[in-house]
């Protein structure tokens, strides 16, 4: 596969306005228990004129992803689009993946009487599981499975200033030169996050 | 007026939509710095140190302790075999009752806690799912019967643990287990190995526990971990981290302790279930010992 397969998640800082949308969507689209939410939005240097920025969080989809690689039952696969989606019936909730996770996106829904808690559920970029596609067992698992519909997924397609993208890289890539271009803000060559998730070299 | 109803409305509102998490201490407000500073120049590194150590290290070194040790004993017990001691003469009373009941409570703990960790460890080999899952539940509440013992044993043989001069004559030697010369071997009633299994046991025990019920309980707040500048999820790699690697020692001297008591000292594993250790094996084992009873005038 090329690197134009490769999806990425990009939220532009300029154009987000901390709506909370994407967040709401996606607990609703995938019937999130509570006190599970897959994306968050996050506002850096809070009340700092000038300085504020907001940005929309959840599973980045790393490159070489951290989680895959501590996961002691071995859960997580990577797709060859890069999407990094893992098994909830392997997985035993010990939060290995939360340890390891730049972004902190694993989260452990309540589970059971002493409040242990339950298998991992992440941002699944849409993409569901490892069950049979559509299938009840993976809709009740994972949520939606809407990049097997050939659809965005929901946070990036309800986004209302188009401030989070999803997408390919390269494509991704186009639409963030652009922006910056026109806007000019400054000399950054990637967004937040890229370096971490991608790689140092994933500039744009 | 109206304004401040709307106003009310929105703020409580608001609380709803960030309420999910906001009290947590890993996806509330920390949530931020933690990303920011994740694997950063003035950040402890603990994430890219836990992804290194988990990914790369752990699971070969807990395969190499695991059939490791136990190769190392069975060519000893080939090569040098076990000792025995007569068991004719005298017999010396060295554990009381209470001191039994004790270790058996921690015996039992330890064979649920090793076996459970083990397959947590392992647990792709296992195919993940509700039997490791069981074995995780298991392993949690097996730590409450360690806890009920480790206190007890800490306080009754805490006296005897202290460094003494026998115990580097002992490691010279290595306990005198590379030969099955009868030479009595430097040792008060509780030799150099004991010693340090003792204190493996008790105090890494401790550590044990602390360090599993922080990543058992996970999502809470600790003033006194804040106040070193620890965040909750740094607390968390530390807790795994040093879990793993005191897990490891643990696992090496508790195969040695089976090892000796099952196999290498022929019977001496009689002394914790009656009570009486044979005069021979005193005499032999733990002369300092025996040359202090001999001097009291107890034998």
């Amino acid at each position: 596969m090329s690197e134009n397969s490769r999806l990425k998640f990009y939220c532009d800082e300029q154009r987000c306005i901390e709506c909370d949308g994407c967040s709401v969507a996606c607990a609703e689209a995938h019937e999130l228990p509570v006190g599970i939410s897959r994306r968050k939005v996050v506002t850096m240097n809070e009340g700092i004129q000038g300085l504020e920025y907001s940005l929309s969080i959840a599973c980045m989809h790393c490159t070489d992803a951290p989680c895959e690689q501590v996961c002691p039952t071995d859960c997580f696969y990577i797709r060859e689009d890069g999407i990094v989606l893992h098994d909830k019936d392997k997985c035993i909730g010990c939060a290995y993946c939360l340890y390891a996770c730049p972004f902190g996106a694993p989260q452990f829904p309540q589970d059971g009487a002493f409040g242990s808690k339950g298998v991992m559920d992440k941002c699944t970029m849409c993409a569901g599981g490892p069950d049979d596609t559509n299938s009840h067992h993976e809709r009740e698992l994972y949520g939606q499975n809407r990049i097997a519909e050939g659809k965005v997924p929901v946070c990036a397609a309800m986004c209302s200033t188009k401030a989070l993208l999803v997408g390919d890289a390269q494509e991704i890539s186009n639409i963030y030169r652009e922006r910056v271009l026109s806007v000019g803000h400054g000399p950054k060559t990637q967004p937040y996050g890229w370096d971490t998730a991608y790689g140092a070299g994933s500039k744009v | 007026m109206k304004n401040k109803y709307i106003l009310f409305i929105i703020l409580s509102l608001s609380t709803l939509a960030f309420g999910a998490n906001a009290d947590s201490a890993i996806w509330g407000d920390s949530l931020i710095t933690d990303i920011l500073g994740y694997d950063k120049k003035d950040s402890l590194h603990l994430g890219y140190l836990f992804t290194l150590l988990q990914s790369t290290y752990f699971k070969p070194l807990f395969f190499g302790v695991l059939f490791g040790v136990p190769a190392v004993f069975l060519l000893h017990y080939m090569v040098i075999g076990p000792m025995i001691f007569s068991h004719d003469r005298k017999k010396i009373y060295v554990f009381t009752l209470f001191n039994r009941i004790i270790h058996s409570i921690a015996g039992v703990a330890f064979t649920i806690l090793i076996p459970t960790g083990l397959v947590i460890m392992f647990a792709s080999t296992f195919g993940g799912g509700a039997f490791v899952i069981f074995c995780k539940e298991i392993h949690a509440i097996s730590t409450l019967l360690f806890i009920v013992s480790i206190v007890p044993m800490f306080f009754m043989w805490v006296r005897w643990m202290f460094v003494h001069w026998d115990d580097f004559k002992w490691m010279m030697i290595l306990g005198g287990y590379l030969n099955k010369d009868k030479k009595p071997v430097p040792a008060g009633r509780f030799n150099a190995g004991q010693k340090m299994w003792f204190w493996l046991a008790t105090l890494g025990g401790f550590v044990m526990i602390a360090t599993g019920a922080v990543m058992y309980y996970q999502d809470f707040k600790l003033e006194f971990v804040a106040s070193f500048g620890l965040s909750q999820i740094d607390f968390l790699r530390a807790s795994a981290i040093v879990h793993n690697i005191l897990g490891m020692g643990v696992l090496a001297l508790f195969l040695t302790h089976i090892y000796m008591s099952v196999f290498a000292i022929k019977g001496a594993i009689h002394s914790i279930i009656t009570g009486y250790k044979e005069e021979e094996e005193v005499e032999i084992l733990h002369s300092s010992f025996y040359k202090e009873l001999k001097e009291k005038n107890k034998i």
